[in-house]
Order: C-alpha cells, then sequence, then structure tokens
C-alpha cells in the first residue's frame, strides 16, 4: 500500500521534488514549502494523512521501487516513474476509494479532534442506556473537558440524544458502501466492546493497516464535510464540528450554483436551469475555487493547461489576465486564468 | 473515624492489604516514609486515603506520563472530582485555571520535569503541600534503569516547599537502592517499611532453548497451550510487531501489540482491550504494564532477556494480581545477552557525541547528533556536574570515565541477570537474596529449579466470545439501544 501511496506522490511531483518533500507532505510539516508544493503539484488531500510515518520507512519503500524498475532515479533523491510505473499506478487508483473524499490540507488539523469528540460521545451515550460505569477511551485533557461540558449544556435527557445521535449516524453510514460504514463502526468504543484498531480492522478486512488508516480519515473527511454542508440535517453532529471548521462563505448566489455543481450538472445546464447568463455561472465557480479548498477545479481546466498557467504567471511575477494570456497562447480562456489564479490564490490568502 | 471505616466508605475494601495500615499510620504521624510493597499490592492507597485525612494538597511525583493518567482516571472513576496532573500536554486553558488555583485539587500528579519550571513551582508553593508522594522511587536513584536527572533534583525541591513529610514508594529496590532514595530526598526521622518482594502465587520458569528458532516455536507453543490472560515482553518495537503477527498468522485470535512508537488512540485502545478481556495477548515492550491495573494476568512470558533484575521482577510482577496462581517464563537462547549488550551501548553516548557536545555544547546540535533522550539527559546532566573551571580537554575524559562506569555497571547488572539464568539454585531464593531478603517459605509451584508441574496453568476454558459483529446497522443499533429500556417506555406509552 505505501509504494502505491509513494509512487502516487512521486507521479504528482514529476522528479521536480525530493523524498524529503513526500515526507514533509505526508507527515503534515507545516511549512510554506510544503503547503505551496502540495498546492502546486495537486497534493492537497495527501497533506498529514500519514502523520506517524519516517523518512526511512520511504526510502525503504522506494528502494523496493527501483527494485521493481516502476521508477528511476533522476538525481540524488529525486524520481520519475517508469512506464511500468505508470501502468501500475493506473491500475492502482481505482482501489484507492479514499481519493473520493480524502482532504488532509482542510482537515488534517482538526479531524483527529471530530473523532475524539464523538467516539467519546458515543462511549458515554452507550454506557449511559445501558447503565454501565466505563473509563473514558481517550486521555486528551482537552476532549473530556469539551465532552464534560456538551453533556452538561444538554436539556435532552440521555436516552433522547442516544436516538438523535443515533438517527443522523445511521444516516451518514446510509450514504456509504458497505465496508466503510462497517470500518466507522468498528472503530466506535461503546459499552461492552473497545473500539477496534486499524490494525484489527485490517485483519478483519484483510487489508493493509494504511489503507485502513486513509480509509478512515476520508470517512471523518466526508462526514465533517457533510455535517457541516448540512448542518439542519445533522444537528447533534453539527455541535461536534461547528468550532473546528471555519464556515465557507459564498454569496447566496455562488452558493446554489455550487449545490448544482456538487449535483453533477454543466455550466451550461446550470445556466439554464437557473435562467443565468453563463458568465455569471463562470463568475460563481471563480468564487467557489477562491473559497472552497476541496473544490476541484479539474473539471474546468485541463492539467497540462494548469501547469502552464502558473509557470508563465510565476515567471512573469504578474495576475494580469491579458499578460499570462499573450503567454500561454489564445487558445486558453480567461476563465481558466481566472479559475487557476483564483485557486493558488486561495492558498495565499489561508 | 477508624481508617478502616474510612477505607470502606471512600474505596469499597473491608480490610487493608499486607503493610498499607502501617504505613498510612506512619505518613498520618508525619514521619518521613519509605515503602517497599510487593508489585501489585495497592501501593496507591498509602497515599490517596491519607488525602481524605490530612488537611492540605497531596503532591505525587510519578515518572510516567501515562502511569499518572491512568491513576487519575481511576480517582475520577471513583468520583474524585479534585485531582489533576501536571504535564505539557495540558490544555491551555486548564492550565490557567490550575495555576491560579492548586490548592484546590486534594490529589495533584506532576512529573519531576514539570517541577523544574518555575511557574508551578510558584504555584506549588502557594498550594498546602502536606504529603510529599515520590512513586517507583527507584527511579531516583543514579542507578536507576532509566536515567531521569530530575529525580535527583527532587529533594531540593521538597525544600522549596517547606520540607512537607515524604512518601517514598517502590516495588523493587536493593538496600544501596534505597540508601540512595533517603539521601536524594532528604528523609530524616526515617520509618523503612519493607515487604517481601517474592509474591508466592507467581511460578517462575526459566527455559534455555538451543537456537532462535527453538524459541519461536516454545513462544507459539506456550502461547496456544496456556490459560491467558497474558503478558509477551520483547526488547524492541519491531519484535512486538512480528510476534503479534507470527501469533495471527497462526490462527490465534484475540493477539495485539503495545510500544511507544503508535499513535496514542491505538495504544489506549489495545490497552482498553486487554483490560477488558477482549485480548487474551499483548505482545509488547517495556512501555506496557505500569499503570494497567488488571488483575487477572496468568502469565508474563519473556522472550528477550531483561537487563536487569528490577526490570524483570517489576515485570512477572504484573500476573497474578488477583492472588490466584500465576506463571512467569522466560526463554533464552545463547547469545541473547549479546542483544542486550548492543541495546546498553546504543543507550550510552559515543566518544564522538560526547566531544562534540563539550565542544558546541548547544540543544541546536542535538538533531545533529543523532542523540537520544537517554543520551541527552546524561549529557547533560553529567555536564551540569562538571565545573566549567575544566579545560573541554578535562571535561571530555571526565565525562567519558562517567559515562564508562555507567556502562560498567550496566554490565554488572546485565552479568547479574545471567547468574540468574544459569546457577542451579531455587530462582526464587536467588531473586529475595538479589534485594537482601530471605525466603520463609517456598509454594508448592515454586520454580523450574525445585519441581512444577505446568499441567496447572494450561488452558482450560475457550470462552465464547463476548460480542460477535452482524454489520454495522446492528452494531449501530447494539451501541446505542438498550432494548429493555425501549420496551419498557414503549409499554407506558402504551398505556
Ligand atoms: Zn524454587
Amino acid at each position: 500500500m505505501l509504494p502505491y501511496l509513494l509512487l502516487y506522490c512521486l507521479h504528482r511531483f514529476n522528479g521536480e521534488r525530493s523524498l524529503a518533500a513526500v515526507y514533509h507532505l505526508l507527515s503534515g510539516k507545516k511549512s510554506a514549502q510544503t503547503l505551496q508544493d502540495s498546492k502546486w503539484f495537486q497534493l492537497e488531500h495527501v497533506f498529514g494523512v500519514c502523520k506517524t510515518i519516517s523518512l526511512l520507512e520511504l526510502e525503504q519503500t522506494a528502494q523496493e521501487l527501483l527494485m521493481q524498475k516502476w521508477i528511476v532515479s533522476i538525481d540524488e533523491r529525486s524520481y520519475m516513474l517508469t512506464e511500468a510505473g505508470r501502468r501500475e499506478l493506473e491500475q492502482w487508483l481505482p482501489s484507492a476509494r479514499f481519493f473520493a473524499h480524502l482532504n488532509g490540507s482542510f482537515y488534517h488539523a482538526v479531524d483527529t479532534l471530530f473523532w475524539y469528540r464523538l467516539s467519546l460521545a458515543v462511549q458515554t451515550l452507550s454506557n449511559l442506556v445501558h447503565r454501565y460505569k466505563f473509563a473514558p477511551i481517550h486521555r486528551h485533557e482537552a476532549t473530556l473537558a469539551w465532552v464534560k461540558k456538551y453533556f452538561l449544556s444538554q436539556t435532552k435527557p440521555a436516552h433522547d440524544l442516544a436516538q438523535a445521535l443515533y438517527q443522523e449516524l445511521h444516516a451518514l453510514c446510509s450514504s456509504l458502501p458497505e465496508e466503510e460504514a462497517t470500518i466507522f463502526t468498528l472503530r466506535l468504543t461503546s459499552f461492552e466492546r473497545i473500539g477496534w484498531t486499524n490494525e484489527q480492522i485490517a485483519l478483519f478486512f484483510r487489508k493493509d493497516p494504511l489503507y485502513i488508516q486513509l480509509m478512515f480519515q476520508h470517512l471523518l473527511h466526508y462526514m465533517m464535510k457533510r455535517i457541516e454542508r448540512e448542518s439542519h440535517l445533522f444537528p447533534v453532529l453539527h455541535e461536534f464540528v461547528k468550532d473546528l471548521v471555519k464556515p465557507v462563505s459564498l454569496t447566496l448566489s455562488a452558493q446554489k450554483t455550487y449545490e448544482w455543481l456538487q449535483k453533477g450538472k454543466t455550466i451550461a445546464e446550470i445556466a439554464r436551469i437557473r435562467k443565468l447568463k453563463r458568465n455569471t455561472i463562470e463568475d460563481h465557480i471563480v468564487e467557489i475555487a477562491a473559497n472552497v479548498r476541496e473544490f476541484s477545479i479539474e473539471p474546468f481546466v485541463a492539467e497540462e493547461t494548469r501547469r502552464m498557467i502558473m509557470k508563465e504567471a510565476t515567471r512573469l511575477g504578474t495576475r494580469q489576465l491579458k499578460k499570462i494570456r499573450d503567454a500561454v497562447g489564445h487558445h486558453v480562456s480567461y476563465f481558466e486564468i481566472r479559475l487557476v489564479l483564483a485557486k493558488a490564490g486561495e492558498l495565499r490568502a489561508s | 473515624m477508624h481508617l478502616e471505616q474510612l477505607l470502606e466508605k471512600t474505596f469499597g475494601y473491608r480490610t487493608f492489604r499486607l503493610g498499607q495500615k502501617e504505613i498510612i499510620e506512619d505518613v498520618l504521624g508525619k514521619y518521613d516514609v519509605l515503602a517497599m510493597l510487593p508489585t501489585g499490592g495497592g501501593k496507591s492507597i498509602c497515599y490517596q486515603l491519607p488525602g481524605y485525612v490530612l488537611g492540605g494538597n497531596v503532591l505525587i511525583v510519578s515518572p510516567l506520563v501515562s502511569l499518572m493518567e491512568d491513576q487519575v482516571q481511576q480517582l475520577r472513576m471513583r468520583g474524585e472530582k479534585r485531582v489533576i496532573a501536571l504535564n505539557s500536554f495540558l490544555p491551555d486553558e486548564m492550565k490557567k485555571a490550575a495555576l491560579a488555583n492548586l490548592r484546590y485539587f486534594r490529589f495533584i500528579y506532576a512529573s519531576p520535569e514539570i517541577l523544574q519550571s518555575p511557574l508551578w513551582l510558584q504555584a506549588l508553593k502557594k498550594a498546602a503541600i502536606a504529603l510529599f508522594v515520590v512513586d517507583e522511587a527507584h527511579c531516583i536513584s543514579q542507578w536507576g534503569p532509566d536515567f531521569r536527572p530530575d529525580f535527583l533534583k527532587l529533594g531540593m525541591i521538597r525544600a522549596q516547599l517547606g520540607h512537607p513529610p515524604c512518601l517514598a514508594l517502590t516495588a523493587t529496590a536493593t538496600p544501596e537502592v534505597m540508601n540512595d532514595v533517603i539521601e536524594t530526598l532528604q528523609l530524616t526521622n526515617v520509618r523503612k517499611h519493607i515487604y517481601p518482594v517474592d509474591r508466592q502465587n507467581i511460578a517462575i520458569q526459566v527455559e534455555c532453548v538451543a537456537s532462535a528458532d527453538e524459541k519461536l516455536e516454545r513462544l507459539l507453543y506456550y502461547a496456544k497451550t496456556l490459560q491467558g490472560p497474558g503478558i509477551i515482553y520483547v526488547s524492541s518495537r519491531q519484535w512486538a510487531e512480528t510476534l503479534a503477527r507470527k501469533l495471527q498468522a497462526e490462527g490465534m485470535e484475540g493477539v495485539a501489540y503495545y510500544h511507544g512508537g503508535m499513535d496514542p488512540e491505538q495504544r489506549m485502545l489495545v490497552q482498553q482491550q486487554f483490560l477488558c478481556d477482549q485480548l487474551q495477548i499483548v505482545c509488547c515492550t517495556n512501555a506496557f504494564g505500569m499503570g494497567v491495573n488488571k488483575e487477572n494476568v496468568r502469565y508474563v512470558l519473556h522472550f528477550h532477556l531483561p537487563g536487569q533484575m528490577e526490570a524483570y521482577v517489576q515485570e512477572i510482577g504484573r500476573a497474578g494480581r488477583d492472588g490466584k496462581n500465576s506463571l512467569a517464563i522466560l526463554l533464552y537462547t545463547h547469545g541473547d545477552e549479546d542483544m542486550v549488550q548492543s541495546l546498553i551501548e546504543a543507550e550510552l553516548p559515543t566518544e564522538e557525541q560526547i566531544r562534540l557536545f563539550v565542544e558546541h555544547g548547544s540543544s541546536a546540535l542535538r538533531s545533529m547528533l543523532g542523540i537520544s533522550d537517554v543520551q541527552w539527559r546524561l549529557l547533560q546532566y553529567l555536564f551540569e556536574k562538571e565545573a566549567s573551571a575544566h579545560t573541554a580537554e578535562e571535561i571530555v575524559a571526565n565525562l567519558r570515565e562517567a559515562i564508562d562506569r555507567r556502562r560498567k555497571w550496566k554490565r554488572k547488572k546485565l552479568e547479574q541477570m545471567r547468574l540468574f539464568l544459569f546457577r542451579p539454585s531455587c530462582r526464587r531464593e536467588q531473586i529475595v537474596s538479589y534485594f537482601h531478603q530471605s525466603l520463609t517459605n517456598k509454594p508448592e509451584n515454586c520454580c523450574d529449579r525445585c519441581t512444577f508441574s505446568l499441567e496447572s496453568y494450561r488452558l482450560k476454558r475457550h470462552d465464547e466470545p463476548a460480542w460477535t459483529f452482524c454489520g454495522w446497522e446492528e452494531e449501530l443499533k447494539r451501541i446505542f439501544r438498550n432494548e429493555e429500556y425501549t420496551w419498557i417506555k414503549g409499554n407506558k406509552s402504551n398505556r
């Protein structure tokens, strides 16, 4: 599993960064360079998703990849994929389902806190409902304090709160594939059962522990996103995340466009449905790109074009659309340039 | 109120265990007390009960954050709210509140390192420390298994807090270490309570095998045939994982590993699973065990040779806390001591590291030197002790000499461990005489030198798993719904 993840990162880095950059990326080093790299090479989603990884592990894995001839060394510590490596990566990608919602750069600092709160609250409620005494599953003082305060502020009886939380978790799990709902539930600690470790779940599914670890983070990210977006549907869970994630600020109209985009509509379709000009919808999309971290501009700008725009923008040291367009060629639209810059600027602002 | 009444009211026990009452009486009499109770002998009662009698705060200095957290948790479970653990993980908000009003807390746990902080020391001075407790006091000795220089400064700190009465607790200390403890903590008027290190209900077996492969075979055999729960100690993180995976590959269920390199949540899950009998076997490094209050551990198996008798006795002492018959097995094969030897070397700073340290001496150098925590603490401590008047050359020479002394001492400890393996006399007698005690009584199941049969330790029952997985929907229901309750509620609303 790690070999493929490394292959994936090396592919995106395209020989322009060393193994140390992969290490900083996966372990979530908060430096401007790493953040910029993750943006530039479109690796934000894996930022900080393997916090306990060591450089040594990566070096050993790189050695394995070299032996397999999936990568070649192009200078001392950077690598490029071989044709075979590219084929392997391509074959592996469909099985890497965690890429669907994994969003490291956005959630890496808060997903653990969310999980600590949620799992401790579940353990508490479950034991209350079944009238059991228990030792809290976390020793994290801030979480213990938060959960205590949370329960003290509740006016509902424990049983009602338990049923409400049950309904919300049931709704979230129902929207997930069987395997993912299972991973989530097995991790929970409750009365009479301590939650399983990633390793134990991996054994259960006969999968790599790292796969389970990434799946679990992807799950948490998915849940946090939905809870935040649809807070009216998840009033109990929203309490757990609301102070952890900064709300996204979009104009009302852009928010509407965003919702249509998420339903899979194209620009033309949205313009027709909303009876608005195409230009207006494009403005919305630029606004979304500038404000919503996890929003991908990939469907609107080809990767090749994006790289070219960034390269020229950096080379010219300008954000003037016309100059950039003259440099990249007129087959590239203003909309594409604005999108790329908006996405890059969102990084700078954060 | 009698002590017994207080014991029952506060802790729910009817009677004191061996030595507890005598120790508590001396603590309440404001004597300095040094107590050595066998592992698992209920040391914490000795200061927790006085906490409800003495008018003032009890400060407990404890070597391990996880140990502190476990004890805080256990007190809270008992309904005690006025308890806090001071450590660097304390959230800001709580830190502020605690600093402002430390006096509020009946029990204050602290690491020796945090007591070096002027901020906390100031706050402690403002509180009214009525009892100064040092848990695992053998760490104080500079000849303790881990080098913790901040422990050596505890005497000074105690003086700064106005010399409150002191209770030093340990399970394993030789007379030499005890004298060290008394001196360092500046105990005066000291009352010693020394109880036998021997644990009669633990049978001791040492097994020398011909090869590493055979050792693994024996391990698999024992893991499959002994009545659990059991703890398997190994010397490295890598080995903990390897053994756990081997046992799993053999089709064994309820096996996990535990070591200090794991993510805290995963570590906690394993510990709690073991406590709740969800696991039968934990393969672990010595990071596991302290603070894990599990009564029914049936065996402790050492897959690698411990570096010294103190550690060995501590570790086997985790078996049989419920007083029932339990087993300690040590597997040895020729060459195991070399591994310990290289671990010892790895802990000591090298010649080059000493030189660089003395010449540059800044902490910025630390990552460059590739120095471990233990090496760093040792160097810093030794360096501080050297007078600044010396030349760099002299300091290097002195450091080298001090480190060499430590190396020799550790080798001696290892040699004693080796002697324990090969000496033909009773294991139990050897252990007690190491601690300068004598054996008054030999249990029926004593050790492999005397005779005893493994028969009674064999796997008897195969417990049905208390829980089986029936899909996530069923599991979510199980977590949140109490059918009994739902039924009652439903009936009521029907009326
Ligand atoms: Zn014997």
